[in-house]
């Protein structure tokens, strides 16, 4: 069942178009990734979707409804921009954040208590939000978005600015909300953790939808166009080849996009005269390289990828 | 729009501001400070009247202080007959407070006469001493110079002024400095409120910005209605703290005038009786006088009116530029337009009490930016038509419709902006975008 779905959308500032005729639609129950470069409309998009920006034309429709106060509360959001009111305490401002989705103060209290307890965060209820350290506050923004239980949760660039255990938890608990059946769109400019997590994914590049499907159906129909190889010794022949596209290089590790149907076997004969070969493994694209392809190296700002 | 959002966000602003220790100190703190300021004017009056000292003189001139005597039979005590060490010793003993020698060069005043005390003098016992001393010098010369007696009436007559207001009522007195003074000070209040709660408003917009907590928000509630939450809130807030000055202005200018009279009285009490009686007959402090502050309550419905339209105008243009701008420092220059009306009534306020119904007061009080300070200082010094109020009123309340509309625009485009600060021209952008 398609629970989001953005028809034909467009919105400009000005001269600028951020989102241009964009389409897609999200389904019940997965988790759907955002992807595509800073500055490619993710963040208008998303907040399109969360009826915060109202679209210049197309339509948006949440559960078959039309973006408004009401989706609202369906939707649970946490921006890129997130933070909380220092000198709030957190069991009030929490209290706040979920009554302004509309819920009862008794339920809203329910749910925050049960939420606190399951972060083992009880004991910082009574606590202003600007002595907790990074890491707390974070689990309270992440409690001020779910608390009223909505179907549909939205994190703009979620992994932003988390320590490596941090991020780790929300990964577990993103999963963890898929399988309690709820639906989940997140936007990164990090491709890696989309191949992780996705099942669906939306390529966005200068405002346009450039690439949309199930992820790994998609990385299938490119075929295993693609060699990681690593080695030992002088890495220099990876410079002379020809028709072919580096994209992860390393001092023994280097991912190569065959192109123009150049040989593979050429490729593995030129290394093994250089190097060590360890490992000549051929694969399905990673997807910064889908995205490289799909948008041409011409179209991207080499710090951007 | 959703009103119950709008109470939310009013309640959590209203709340979390009224909580604050400054928030209490300063509501509780200035009432106490105009009890403690009347309190000291009373006990200074009172206590001066109630200390009768003593001043021995040492009349050489055989004249003079039989008309001292005149004036204050129980301040001047005749000690010429005595040494003059003896009377220096009767001050150090403080059975006079002190002395003067009075002589012939005095009256020709060739020389000054110098009072001689122990203990404390006090500026008013001084000033009094010298009242009565050119008082004294003045009819002894008339008296020697031979004048007639048309020319000593000229010199005694002390012509006052009495002042009644005509009303439909009929005569009736009227305090018109009272009035004024008054004016100025609620003007002065609304001036302070507006731009003071204005500021305080503007700063919580932009903390939700450097908090980053407005985007969360914005996905729960429209910006339209944060903003009325936020504003309506802190206007909560000024109106608490105005409603506990007020109500504790209009409770103790009630009850000064009794309590003043009943310590006046115990005073009197403890005092001996004849300087009781000369006390009771010259009263340098009428507790009755106090009076004076209790005034008509309308003056006060007024006041909040004008204050509540008066924050709505300046209200929504600092939500504007708190939402335009990512820090305090930032805003200095949006804000110059908005200081230069406000400050204009507040400098024009004083105009305003000096001549309420003169032409400036007129234009001042009806032009919408300026009204909301000088109107209410009218309104207590003189009585300004109706048409004019309501006129003012109907003004005010244009401009705030199309100021708030302007400000909304901005506010919604604002607060998720981030970086740069805008120029004018992309604030027009803004608007048009809206």
């Amino acid at each position: 069942m398609v629970i989001i779905n953005v028809e034909n959308v467009t919105k400009a500032f000005g001269k600028n178009t951020a989102v241009n005729d964009v389409s897609f639609e999200v389904e019940q129950g997965r988790i759907f990734g955002l992807l595509g470069p800073n500055g490619a409309g993710k963040t208008t998009t998303i907040r399109m979707i969360n009826n915060i920006l109202a679209p210049d034309t197309g339509s948006i429709t949440i559960n078959g409804q039309e973006a408004s106060p009401l989706t609202q509360k369906m939707i649970g959001y946490m921006p890129e921009e997130r933070g909380l009111y220092k000198k709030m305490k957190v069991g009030e401002q929490l209290l706040y954040l979920t009554q302004l989705k509309g819920v009862d103060t008794k339920t809203a209290k329910k749910s925050i208590d049960f939420w606190l307890d399951r972060f083992e965060a009880m004991d910082w209820k009574k606590k202003e939000v600007g002595e907790l350290s990074k890491g707390m506050s974070q689990k309270i923004q992440f409690i001020a978005t779910i608390a009223h239980d909505p179907d549909i949760y939205i994190f703009d660039e979620p992994f932003s600015g988390l320590d490596p255990i941090n991020s780790e938890t929300l990964k577990e608990v993103i999963i963890g909300l898929k399988n309690d059946g709820k639906t989940i769109l997140f936007s990164t400019h990090r491709m890696e953790q989309v191949e992780q997590m996705c099942d669906d994914i939306c390529l966005f590049n200068k405002g346009k939808a450039v690439l949309q499907g199930n992820l790994r159906k998609l990385k299938a129909s490119f075929g295993e166009n693609t060699i990681n190889l690593e080695f030992e010794g002088d890495g220099s022949f990876l410079d002379v080849l020809k028709d072919v596209r580096i994209n992860n290089r390393s001092t023994n590790f280097a991912e190569i996009r065959v192109l123009n149907g150049q040989s593979m076997q050429d490729i593995l004969k030129l290394a093994m005269e250089s190097a060590e070969i360890h490992k000549f493994e051929r694969v399905e694209p990673s997807l910064n390289e889908i995205f490289i392809s799909t948008v041409g190296e011409d179209n991207i700002k080499s710090e951007e990828v | 729009m959703d009103f119950g959002k709008i109470l939310l966000v009013l309640k959590r602003e209203y709340l979390t501001r009224v909580r604050t220790k400054s928030f209490i100190l300063s509501t509780l703190l200035t009432p106490l400070a105009f009890i403690v300021f009347m309190a000291i004017i009373v006990i200074v009056t009172i206590s001066d009247s109630e200390v009768t000292k003593t001043v021995g003189i040492v009349d050489n001139t055989d004249v003079l202080f039989e008309r001292l005597h005149a004036i204050d039979s129980v301040r001047y005590k005749n000690v010429t007959q005595f040494e003059i060490d003896s009377v220096k010793s009767s001050v150090l003993n403080g059975e006079i407070d002190g002395y003067i020698i009075l002589n012939d060069e005095f009256i020709n005043q060739t020389e000054s006469p110098t009072l001689v005390y122990g203990g404390s003098g006090g500026i008013s016992f001084i000033e009094s001493v010298e009242d009565h001393l050119r008082e004294v010098v003045r009819e002894e010369q008339l008296a020697r110079s031979n004048v007639s007696a048309e020319v000593r009436e000229i010199f005694e007559s002390r012509p006052q002024l009495k002042s009644l207001k005509l009303t439909e009522e009929g005569e009736e007195e009227d305090n018109a400095i009272f009035g004024a003074a008054f004016g100025f000070i609620l003007g002065l209040l609304i001036f302070i409120g507006v731009f003071g709660y204005g500021a305080l408003l503007m700063r919580s917009v932009i903390e939700e910005k450097t908090n980053r907590i407005v985007e969360v928000i914005a996905s729960s509630v429209k910006p339209i209605e944060l903003m009325f939450g936020k504003l309506f809130g802190i206007l909560s807030v000024a109106l608490t703290q105005f409603g506990v000055w007020i109500l504790s202005y209009v409770g103790l200018s009630i009850v000064a005038a009794p309590v003043a009279g009943i310590i006046l009285e115990a005073q009197m009490k403890n005092l001996p009786p004849e300087a009781a009686e000369a006390a009771a007959a010259n009263p340098a402090f009428d507790p009755s006088s106090l009076e004076q502050f209790i005034v008509d309550p309308s003056i006060f419905v007024y006041f909040f009116i004008f204050f509540f339209v008066g924050f709505l105008i300046y209200s929504g243009i600092f939500a504007a530029i708190g939402a335009a701008v990512d820090s305090e420092q930032d805003t200095q220059q949006f804000m110059i337009p908005v200081m230069i009306p406000i400050f204009i009534g507040y400098f024009l306020n004083l105009r305003v009490m000096e001549n309420p119904d003169s032409t400036v007061a007129v234009i001042a009080s009806l032009f919408p930016l300026t009204a909301p300070i000088n109107m209410i200082s009218r309104i207590a010094a003189t009585e300004v038509p109706f048409w004019q109020i309501s006129l003012s009123l109907l003004l005010m309340i244009g401009t705030f419709a199309g100021l708030m509309w302007v400000a909304a625009k901005i506010y919604r485009v604002g607060i998720l902006m981030y970086g740069k600060k805008p120029s004018y021209k992309e604030l027009a952008k803004w608007i048009r975008q809206g």
